[in-house]
């Protein structure tokens, strides 16, 4: 015997407690008296924060004055923002001459331009410009910030430096436009795409030579004025000390990593001590010993300044941090990857460089980019030892005479420039995990 | 070193090739192991022959004999004597770490609670609180810590109203009071026989722990189970209470009064203590609240469905299945947290407070120059607290790890 139902059964709707909004809120906010408490508690907090910081941020805020004092005149239980907006020069760049501040400016816009092809499609060579911008930009920018009479190195580097950056900005738009390269652009334009490799490469490097020629030649007559480390200030500083600090980092970081898991038990040995040593110790201790004990390490008649000893204990210090990140990643790789690469003939270095560090590199970015946000905050730390980052000129305005006593809201300020890198940044590394892990998913 | 490639060592297996100085794996490490140990040795050469000459021709002096003489600056706040102008270096050492041992304890405590509730938090099914939850820990992980110090203390702490009008946190019973030089607290001062309380409480403690041993025994052969938990509190609460009491309540409490411009009596932490001490705690468990939140989700769903299925109440589910293997994921970042809150206090020089780094590193330097035993000092008391924590802790981990099979 059998039971058949003939006539399909009519579509129901979704029950109420799944589709509606009522649904959601009982089944999310209300699902036991408990959690009706902390909804109601969380509701409550919410409010009383949003309706303070509004009336206080915004309804009664100030936003034009020229005195704190003014502010209070206007509004006593507003928030003074008129001093925020009139130092937000000095919070960007510190005390760096106004009339040169283009020079800052387009030390950023020459580091956008420089890494923009790192993110445009149908661009070939992105290793090489990623490198360039790590061996080349620094001396340009430095040059730039800094200012003054440049020796012959310096000259040859900035010129090689202009060289290569309209290099790339060209490769990339012939890139973006018909997915050639540069040289093979340039070669079919001058017709000899028949000729020999040889003479193609002669073409090549006689360009590159008559280009550089002429950057060498244009860049003699200009000089910058010279604006002394003692000037330079705010975001600015900080990004200079950041950035140098993570460019060293990963260099530093593998090479001590490697070292760390070396066969060899003197540099083993060696490599662990000095990782240990720093990271056992504050950031702030790392500084002091910089400033204090530098001076007494080095020969006498070398003088660093304070911004240059700054920086070598930064990197020193990132750079062990990033040691221990790199190592994880490098345990991660599967032992049959080295094995294999042994197999195929490769020595250590091309086994690490090809097979195993990519792999761990690519593990470990969402760490990477995790320490490198920790060095963005770190950086913070200078202004305890007398350095005018953006921190040492947030508060500085509360002694400017002005804006005396003025503390929360450009700490609030800053608080939310900080917020903006370091979110956007690690929402980044997320989105570049999950792309470059498309691979391993299928 | 030919002489390491052509004998072979073990003397078993005669190398097939014929030997290659150039292209032995032996020669080819010691070379590099005695080059690296060249360079370094050179280096570390360098830079003392360096320093002896620097230290001499500024005049200044070395060794630690400084430690011995009398320092002429005071600090406001101090777990030990310290009178300045007789007190000696070494002496403000001491006071450095203590200071930085204290806040630090206390913060690591602090950040353990808060850090597990916001991790605990973050996984509710209440969709709000979970947002919440997620706000704070994306706020406080994405602005540098130095500059939430700064915050909590120019903002917070030197708001708080003057002396005269002292704020009572503790409700009207005006014991506790917070205002702009720090927090009054009534600080209890033990009697003539509160030293019997004490054993009493002790002989509680030993008597809960003996008590849990054999209920658990009990349960394990019986299958019975025990009221531990009310016993326990039972024992714990009553037995040094009417000690306390047939003793005649030797404990008097000293409580802070306002005498003229500023409170007598009581204890008092100042507001840079409670600055450094808040901006830890808050920073350091929005980091925590991620491990713990991670450590939960990576137990498997089927350890829940399967302790439910063998008909655990979702408490036990809790307490006996989820928390034990989630341990094991929070413990590892949980060291270097501990590790990172100890190394984070020494950023209480921004504020004033005299931690180590303050005391010694700063105004001691400054003062008595001596920079690389200073300096070399500090990192020391830093390294032995760093190593003996991970030491600790990698213990315990070692006893988690080993309970998987």
């Amino acid at each position: 015997m059998k039971f058949v139902q003939v006539d399909e059964t009519a579509i129901r709707p979704a029950p109420l407690s799944e589709a509606s909004v009522i649904g959601w809120l009982h089944k999310n906010l209300f699902s036991s008296w408990l959690n009706a408490l902390l909804t109601i508690i969380s509701l409550y907090i919410i409010y009383v924060t949003v309706v303070e910081l509004w009336s206080w941020g915004i309804t009664n805020a100030v936003w034009t004055a020229e005195t704190r004092r003014e502010c209070f005149d206007i509004s006593i239980d507003g928030a003074c923002w008129a001093g925020v907006t009139q130092w937000l020069d000095n919070f960007f760049y510190g005390r760096y001459p106004r009339e040169e501040l283009w020079r800052v400016n387009l030390g950023g816009l020459m580091l956008i331009l420089w890494m923009a092809p790192l993110w445009l499609p149908r661009v070939k060579g992105k290793i090489f410009i990623g490198l360039t911008t790590v061996f080349l930009y620094p001396f340009l920018a430095g040059y730039l910030f800094a200012g003054g009479d440049k020796g012959i190195f310096l000259q040859v580097m900035v010129s090689a430096a202009i060289v290569c950056l309209a290099a790339n900005t060209l490769h990339s738009i012939i890139g973006m436009l018909s997915g050639r390269s540069l040289p093979e652009f340039l070669i079919r334009t001058l017709g000899k795409e028949k000729a020999s490799d040889a003479t193609q490469r002669n073409i090549l490097i006689g360009l590159l030579g008559i280009a550089f020629a002429v950057v060498f030649v244009g860049q003699m007559g200009t000089t910058a004025v010279i604006v002394p480390w003692t000037k330079w200030g705010g975001l600015f500083l900080t990004l200079v000390i950041s950035g140098i600090g993570i460019a060293s980092a990963l260099p530093i970081g593998i090479i001590l990593a490697l070292g760390r898991r070396s066969k060899l038990p003197v540099i083993r040995v060696l490599c662990i001590t000095f990782i240990e040593l720093f990271r056992s110790v504050p950031l702030i201790t790392v500084l002091f010993m910089a400033t204090t004990m530098l001076p007494l390490f080095l020969p006498e008649g070398i003088v660093l300044n304070k911004l240059v000893q700054v920086i070598i204990a930064v990197c020193l210090f990132s750079g062990c941090y990033m040691a221990e990140t790199v190592r994880a990643g490098l345990q991660a790789v599967p032992k049959g990857q080295y094995e294999a690469a042994h197999t195929i003939g490769l020595g250590y270095f091309g086994m690490m460089s090809l097979i195993v560090m990519p792999q761990a590199l690519k593990l470990m970015i969402p760490n990477i980019v995790g320490s490198f946000i920790g060095l963005l905050k770190d950086t913070t730390l200078v202004s305890i030892i007398g350095l005018f980052d953006i921190l040492g000129m947030l508060r500085a305005i509360s002694n400017d005479v002005p804006w005396r006593g003025l503390h929360v809201e450009p700490l609030l300020f800053g608080a939310s420039l900080f917020f903006i890198i370091c979110f956007v940044m690690s929402k980044y590394s997320r989105h570049l995990e999950a792309k470059l892990s498309a691979g391993n998913n299928h | 070193m030919a002489d390491i490639g052509a004998d072979n060592p073990s003397g078993h297996i005669k190398p097939k090739e014929p030997f290659d100085f150039f292209n032995d794996e032996r020669v080819r490490s010691v070379f590099y192991q005695v080059l690296t140990a060249c360079i370094v040795g050179w280096s570390a050469w360098y830079l003392i022959t360096n320093t002896a000459h620097n230290l001499e021709v500024r005049g200044m002096n070395s060794g630690f004999g400084f430690l011995t003489s009398a320092a002429g600056f005071g600090t406001d706040f101090k777990l030990i004597e310290y009178v300045p102008g007789i007190g000696t270096y070494g002496r403000i050492f001491l006071v450095g770490c203590l200071n930085t041992l204290l806040v630090s304890a206390l913060a690591i405590i602090g950040t353990t609670i808060l850090g597990f509730i916001v991790g605990v938090l973050r996984l509710s099914n209440n969709w709000l609180v979970a947002r919440l939850a997620l706000a704070y820990v994306e706020i406080i992980r994405n602005t540098p810590l130095l500059m939430q110090l700064i915050f909590w203390y120019f903002s917070v702490f030197s708001l708080l109203p003057r002396v005269k009008n002292s704020l009572d946190i503790s409700g009207g019973a005006k014991v506790m009071f917070v205002n702009n030089r720090g927090l009054y607290t009534t600080w209890p001062v033990p009697g003539d026989l509160f030293w019997l309380t004490l054993v009493a409480f002790a002989i509680a403690l030993l008597g809960v722990f003996a008590l849990r041993r054999w209920a658990h025994k009990r349960q394990d052969e019986t299958g019975q189970l025990f009221p531990t938990t009310l016993v326990s509190i039972a024992l714990v609460v009553f037995l040094p209470g009417i000690v306390y009491l047939s003793t005649g309540s030797p404990l008097g409490w000293d409580v802070p009064t306002l005498q003229g411009f500023n409170f007598a009596g009581g204890a008092n932490l100042p507001p840079s203590f409670l600055a450094l001490l808040i901006a830890l705690v808050i920073y350091h468990a929005a980091h925590l609240a991620e491990s713990v939140r991670a450590g939960i989700l990576s137990v498997h769903k089927g350890q829940t469905e399967a302790a439910l299925a063998l008909g655990l109440r979702p408490h036990r589910v809790m307490v006996l299945v989820i928390i034990p293997q989630a341990m094991r994921a929070i413990v590892p970042p949980l060291i270097s947290l501990w590790m990172n809150v100890v190394k984070n206090s020494s950023l209480a020089v921004a504020i004033g407070y005299p931690d180590l780094v303050g005391l010694f590193m700063q105004t001691s330097l400054n003062q008595a120059g001596y920079a690389v035993e200073i300096v070399g000092m500090t990192m020391a008391f830093y390294m032995v607290i760093s190593l003996t924590i991970s030491g600790l802790l990698n213990i315990y981990n070692r006893r988690v790890q080993l309970a998987e099979r």
